[in-house]
């Protein structure tokens, strides 16, 4: 053991090592780590690159953004600790509250339709002949691959006086309806190109977990008279639980903040009727003034919370076996 | 060999990290020096009309030729990204010397420091050549901080002679009122054709309404040192209810394809009447030259027919240097070469715009004065005369707060809520704003 206490300050110690000798009797330096540690060493080393670019770019700006809201950022003067000042601001905006809600409210209408539309065409698909199945797995993924700006442009067109949405309730003798510019009709037209881009890509995931169900399930469920919905209820579903809740936390994560739908298609309006939590956080930034900086970026914070909050709730809720392994 | 492999393994792992790390942090330092003594300065001008960026590509090529010592490099950013852009480049350093500015941001630019004062920079001359007017729009506690390059009334009626006569309207006796406008949207609305356009969504409302707003109130739903709201006052009645009754009528787009600036819908013949900022003279006479002959202008009408009062604010643009640039004479040459000195090239710009924005210079004034097309223009004189001279400063506090406002506007129109409920609330916004970003006692002085 080394006594370096006697040693005058400043003085570095050099430490030369053990001795030939002690080397060869020592434990090995794998010895010293823990059995299970050791076991998994390869597969912690193949997910380190991850973590450390997760903490470069996640976990640090994270924990430097938290630091910086309690502060009023100016880049040309020093900034002022203001402590909670911002939390508060954010906190008893009606606005901010306001957005929470639009966000909640396309969510309840995207969500539950992708899901629902996504089981029915992939139980669909999953009955159809392998070459009619790749024909109808590409189509249904089309969607998918256009950028939202090209589909919010072409939903604007579609909701335009002269649109093909009224075109069509023209024929029942409706007059044109100003579909982005009315309160109540605003959010669900805007909900419309969210489902079209989104039931895609669950209705893959959802007919690569329904493939996996073995195959006998079912057949023991048609000898005994089970006909498509029953097998539906009772077999595919519960199946298909695990895909499902991810489905419908990322979907909920995603739609809540959806940003370039509203952006293009109504710029959050009118009245406030499509401000989506993260367009009314852009738009509170885009002001030039150090106020605005803070007070966007605490109400991003503050969104990362209630976001983080409702998925937790959904794992909670919709408990699974797995899911709880996990 | 297993060693070998996981040494391999962390490696290649630092090495992606530092590769990845070394992607975001890429940029420059704005201005530098550049090569045998030329000092490089980096300018920004927000996106506008086409013919914009093609003056300045050309007065910034004839400087940097004109010249060796200062050499600009010349930027333009969309006016959508605009913010973010200067933002990040703020976070990062790298922000431009010289920049586009409007007037309204200038006070609260400079109580960040954002703007280095110029009186130093420019040549006596240069401030003493500003209308009297304009000269406190860039002025903060008595110090320069932008030299003005233009003012553009924000709000201006056009009307299409055909339409109005076949109304049965006199082209020649245009509304005066806001109920006689109401009259003329009402006969002008025909089959495909509204009768007028006009901002309605919050954005748009925020700032194309305060002339309108100074014109229902002599002022603006805030009192003058800025220490509490004053949107509940009751003259403010008959404003929203110009803008509800055009459009729960359906005499204006009830589904607007573009924004209040663009003037698009009367120059595809969409509307007979149109509420556009001066600069929209420009853009029919670029875009749609058929119909310029066919188009009148005149004053927006007032709340009770007084010619006096305003209707429009003047908006415009200022160029402004950076308070952390490092070349801040440089700069302030450019400046006075482009906006400051030859008349003649201030000139071009409003012979290039179609003379849909005004000159805020004396000498400017002077050299179009001489310019048959400036003076033969049939729509410069109405527009100078008769809007530019009522025209008010455009407000220089948060845009929150006309936001607010505007928001107001919006829901009575649109029958969200009635004018009591949305002037409560844009009362109940504004204080807050007030409160929150320490506005009282703070608005400018000039």
């Amino acid at each position: 053991m080394l006594d370096t206490s006697t040693q005058p300050a400043g003085q570095v110690t050099q430490v030369t090592g053990p001795s030939r000798r002690t080397r060869r009797r020592g434990p090995k330096v794998t010895d010293q780590v823990p059995r299970h540690l050791r076991a998994h060493l390869t597969a912690y080393l193949m997910i380190a690159p991850m973590v450390v670019l997760l903490g470069i770019f996640v976990i640090w700006p994270l924990v430097y953004a938290f630091y910086l809201s309690f502060f009023e950022m100016s880049f040309y003067k020093d900034a002022k600790f203001v402590g909670f000042d911002f939390y508060q601001y954010v906190l008893t905006d009606p606005d901010f509250y306001a957005s929470l809600w639009v966000g909640l409210k396309l969510a309840v209408m995207v969500v539950p339709t992708v899901l629902v539309l996504a089981l029915l065409l992939a139980s669909f698909i999953a009955t159809l002949s392998k070459r009619l199945a790749a024909f109808m797995k590409t189509t249904v993924y089309v969607p998918a691959v256009v950028s939202s700006v090209v589909a919010a442009i072409i939903f604007v067109f579609i909701y335009q006086d002269e649109g093909v949405a009224n075109w069509f309730i023209g024929l029942f003798g409706h007059g044109p309806v100003a579909w982005l510019n009315t309160a109540a009709t605003a959010l669900p037209a805007v909900a419309i190109p969210a489902i079209w881009l989104g039931f895609g890509v669950s209705t893959l995931i959802m007919l690569a977990g329904i493939l996996d169900i073995p195959e006998s399930y079912f057949e023991s469920a048609r000898l005994d008279g089970a006909n498509f919905w029953q097998r539906t209820r009772y077999i595919t579903i519960p199946s298909l639980r695990n895909v499902i809740l991810f489905l419908l936390v990322t979907g909920l994560t995603l739609t809540i903040q959806e940003f370039q739908l509203p952006l293009v298609m109504t710029n959050g309006g009118p009245v406030s009727a499509t401000n989506t939590p993260n367009l009314y956080i852009f738009n509170s930034f885009r002001d030039g003034t150090p106020y605005a900086t803070s007070y966007s970026l605490t109400a991003a914070l503050l969104l990362f919370v209630v976001i983080g909050t409702i998925s937790i709730i959904i794992f909670r809720v919709v408990s699974s076996e797995k899911s709880s392994d996990a | 060999m297993r060693h070998r492999r996981l040494r391999i393994l962390v490696a290649s792992a630092v090495a992606a990290t530092l590769a990845l790390a070394g992607c975001g942090s890429s940029g420059n330092s704005g201005s530098s020096g550049g090569k045998g003594g030329t000092t490089e300065i980096t300018f920004w001008q927000q996106q506008f009309e086409p013919y914009q960026q093609k003056w300045f590509k050309t007065y910034v090529d004839k400087f940097n030729a004109s010249q060796t010592a200062v050499k600009v490099k010349y930027q333009v950013v969309p006016g959508d990204t605009w913010t973010q852009k200067l933002k990040a480049a703020q976070a990062a350093g790298t922000q431009p010397d010289v920049a586009t500015t409007n007037y309204g941001g200038i006070p609260a630019g400079v109580a960040n420091g954002q703007f280095a004062e110029l009186d130093g920079l420019l040549p006596g001359k240069a401030w003493d050549d500003i209308k009297p007017n304009v000269s406190g729009f860039v002025k903060v506690d008595g110090k320069h901080y932008a030299y003005p390059m233009l003012v553009e009334p924000s709000t201006v009626l056009y009307y299409r002679k055909d339409l109005v006569t076949a109304a049965g309207l006199d082209p020649n006796s245009p509304p005066k009122t806001w109920d006689e406008l109401l009259t003329w949207a009402q006969k002008l609305t025909k089959g495909t054709v509204k009768g007028m356009s006009i901002a309605s969504v919050a954005p748009d409302l925020g700032w194309s309404s305060w002339g309108l707003q100074y014109n229902a109130c002599g002022h603006l739903p805030i009192n003058d040192d800025w220490s509490a709201a004053n949107a509940k006052d009751p003259c403010y009645a008959k404003l929203f209810q110009l803008y509800q009754t055009l459009f729960q009528k359906g005499w204006i787009p009830q589904q607007p394809k573009v924004g209040y600036a663009d003037a698009s819908p009367y120059g595809q013949g969409q509307v007979a009447m149109m509420a556009d900022g001066s600069w929209a003279v420009g853009q029919l006479k670029q875009s749609f030259p058929a119909m310029i002959k066919n188009t009148m202008v005149a004053p927006f009408p007032s709340v009770d027919g007084d010619p006096s009062k305003p209707t429009a604010t003047l908006g415009g643009w200022t160029l402004t240097v950076d308070g952390k640039s490092k070349q801040k004479e440089a700069a302030a040459k450019f400046i006075d070469y482009l906006l400051a000195g030859d008349p003649a090239i201030m000139a071009d710009f409003f012979r290039q715009s179609g003379f849909s924005k005004y000159t805020v210079r004396t000498s400017v004034d002077k050299a179009l004065a001489s310019d048959p097309a400036a003076t033969s223009d049939p729509f410069m004189k109405i527009i100078s005369d008769k809007v530019v001279a009522t025209g008010k400063a455009e407000p220089a506090y948060p845009f929150d707060i006309s936001l607010a406002f505007a928001t107001a506007i919006e829901s009575v129109m649109k029958g969200k809520s009635d004018i009591p409920s949305a002037t409560q609330k844009a009362s109940d916004a504004i204080d807050r704003v007030i409160k929150q970003q320490h506005l009282k006692g703070t608005a400018p002085k000039g």
